[in-house]
């Protein structure tokens, strides 16, 4: 039912959330289970996935069409927008807090 | 004109091995008691002359020359041969011979069974006297002389006596020795001698009773010191001698046994020799600190750097009147501290390089201000301290390592999460926006 009632681009993000979160996931087990140093690394990767994830979140609930009535003062293209601009600012910040 | 050079370098050389030249100065002063005629000492004053030095007399109780003036030192060293002399002039007193020993002035002191001002300074040096009115008596080896006046074996002590000497002839009072390191014995009393009041061995019994009630024992044995050094921390040295006679000409020349003189000028020359700082006298010229690979000294260091520590340290020659480099220094040690030395190394000399000694270490993982100490103090030699004060720092926010190893999952997290945005920023682009099929009850998100 999923497959079939939401549309290509919300697959492609859902794709994304998905890469993301399994990629946490995999740092915060090694970060646990077999060394937390160095600490600002891990919290730098950590944070590149999560960060990453609740913009591509934001930016599908924004652009979602069953979200019109929420969203109307925001185009699909603008939210587009805002989701590159903020990404690009997390990977300075993340790059910057790796070491 | 060459030949006549070629002939003037041996003379002139041969003419200084006569000189045995102190590292301090020439100018002795000698406070002789009137009792004690100066010709009766001529041949140890006359070796003195003789090695170069610059004698001047004086009379204990004489107020001039006065051996500090306006808080100055007047003389290099200072000779005190006043074994009756109850009270000195004012200027000697014991206050200013302790004062002497910090304005680098070595002094040669003769002791005597009389009580003179010496005898209370003594024991600021950490030397136990007898009581008044008993000098060192043996009753060995069968001899003509007096009880009092014993023939005492010297052996080489320190290296600061000649080794092979005869036997000296001793008379005065034996010392006890308290228990500071800074003193350096030099003759030891032979084990059959004692200290006691009398000639004659009537009073033995008595003596041994009064030794054992008053809790100090009978004064016997080879524990007691005849001629004892005392090198102060200043290192000045101060010299005490038991009994004056031991310099005297009748002393230098009396037989030991059949034939053979006495080892009393060789031995009173080799005291002499140490207490006015010709021998065993060292110094440090230079330290230097620097990173491994650099040669100048920074101002700081930080955690974990390889740093290299480097002293010079020379001898002096007395026979040449010069420092010379000396690598002979086996044990010496470095300290790299911080309250308490966190680093302790030995310091070797340098191969090849004389008096170079040198040490690579890493500096300790703690930042703080630390000190390179080096504090060499063996009996005999000069102290050798030196104290270089480093601030160590931690290291800058750039002066950490960085891309570890033990990191790569967190890089390849960051740089996979890089990699899918702008994968997924070319798919939104080149796709369109294609609305599915509607079907009944689409949930929104």
């Amino acid at each position: 039912a999923y497959y079939e009632t939401t549309s290509t681009r919300l697959k492609t993000i859902d794709a994304f959330l998905v890469f993301l979160m399994l990629s946490g996931i995999i740092q915060f087990l090694y970060c646990i289970l077999i060394t937390n140093f160095p600490f600002n690394a891990f919290l730098a990767g950590f944070a590149s996935c999560v960060g990453q994830f609740v913009l591509a979140a934001s930016l599908r609930s924004q652009v979602n069409p069953a979200n019109r009535n929420e969203f109307k003062e925001v185009s699909p293209e603008r939210a587009f927008a805002e989701f590159a601009l903020s990404s690009i600012v997390l990977h300075f910040f993340v790059y910057n807090f790796l070491g | 004109m060459r030949f006549l050079r070629k002939l003037l370098l041996p003379v002139l050389a041969l003419a200084s091995l006569a000189l045995a030249r102190s590292s301090t100065g020439d100018s002795v002063l000698i406070l002789l008691d009137p009792s004690l005629k100066k010709e009766n000492f001529s041949v140890f004053f006359g070796d003195l002359e003789n090695k170069g030095y610059q004698l001047t007399f004086r009379s204990p109780k004489d107020a001039t020359p006065e051996i500090i003036k306006d808080d100055v030192a007047q003389f290099a060293h200072v000779v005190v041969f006043a074994p009756n002399t109850k009270t000195f002039a004012a200027d000697v007193t014991p206050q200013a011979l302790v004062s002497l020993l910090s304005k680098n002035t070595n002094l040669l002191l003769a002791l005597s069974p009389k009580q003179t001002p010496l005898t209370s300074l003594a024991s600021e040096f950490s030397l136990i006297l007898p009581p008044p009115g008993t000098p060192l008596i043996s009753h060995f080896p069968k001899r003509d002389t007096p009880a009092t006046v014993i023939p005492v074996d010297a052996p080489a002590a320190y290296d600061i006596i000649s080794p092979n000497l005869p036997p000296v002839w001793f008379s005065g009072v034996p010392q006890a020795l308290g228990n500071n390191p800074m003193l350096v014995p030099l003759l030891k009393a032979p084990t059959h001698a004692f200290a006691s009041d009398g000639d004659s061995d009537s009073g033995a019994d008595a003596l041994v009773e009064a030794a054992e009630k008053s809790g100090e024992g009978l004064w016997a044995g080879s524990s007691l010191s005849l001629v004892t050094g005392f090198q102060a921390l200043t290192n000045a040295r101060a010299t005490w001698v038991g009994g004056v006679e031991m310099f005297s000409d009748e002393f230098f020349n009396k037989e030991i046994s059949k034939g053979v003189k006495s080892g009393n000028r060789q031995f009173a020359s080799d005291v002499a020799a140490w207490t006015f700082q010709e021998n065993h006298v060292l110094r440090i010229d230079t330290v230097e600190h620097h990173r491994v690979n650099e040669t100048l000294p920074s101002e700081t260091y930080t955690i974990n750097d390889r740093v290299t520590y480097t002293a010079y340290i020379s001898k002096y020659d007395s026979e040449l009147d010069v420092w010379e480099p000396y690598s002979g220094i086996k044990d010496l040690q470095l300290e790299f501290t911080m309250l308490d030395p966190h680093i302790r190394t030995s310091l070797p000399p340098v191969a090849g390089e004389p008096g170079k000694y040198s040490v690579t270490f890493r500096v300790p993982d703690r930042h703080g201000v630390f000190k390179f100490v080096i504090d060499y103090k063996r009996k005999g030699w000069t102290y050798l301290t030196s104290s270089t004060v480093v601030p160590v720092v931690p290291p800058r926010h750039d002066e950490y390592p960085r891309f570890l190893s033990a990191a790569w999952p967190y890089y390849a997290g960051a740089f996979s999460t890089s990699a899918a945005f702008v994968l997924f920023v070319a798919l939104w682009l080149a796709g369109d926006d294609r609305e599915p099929k509607k079907s009944k009850g689409a949930k929104s998100e």
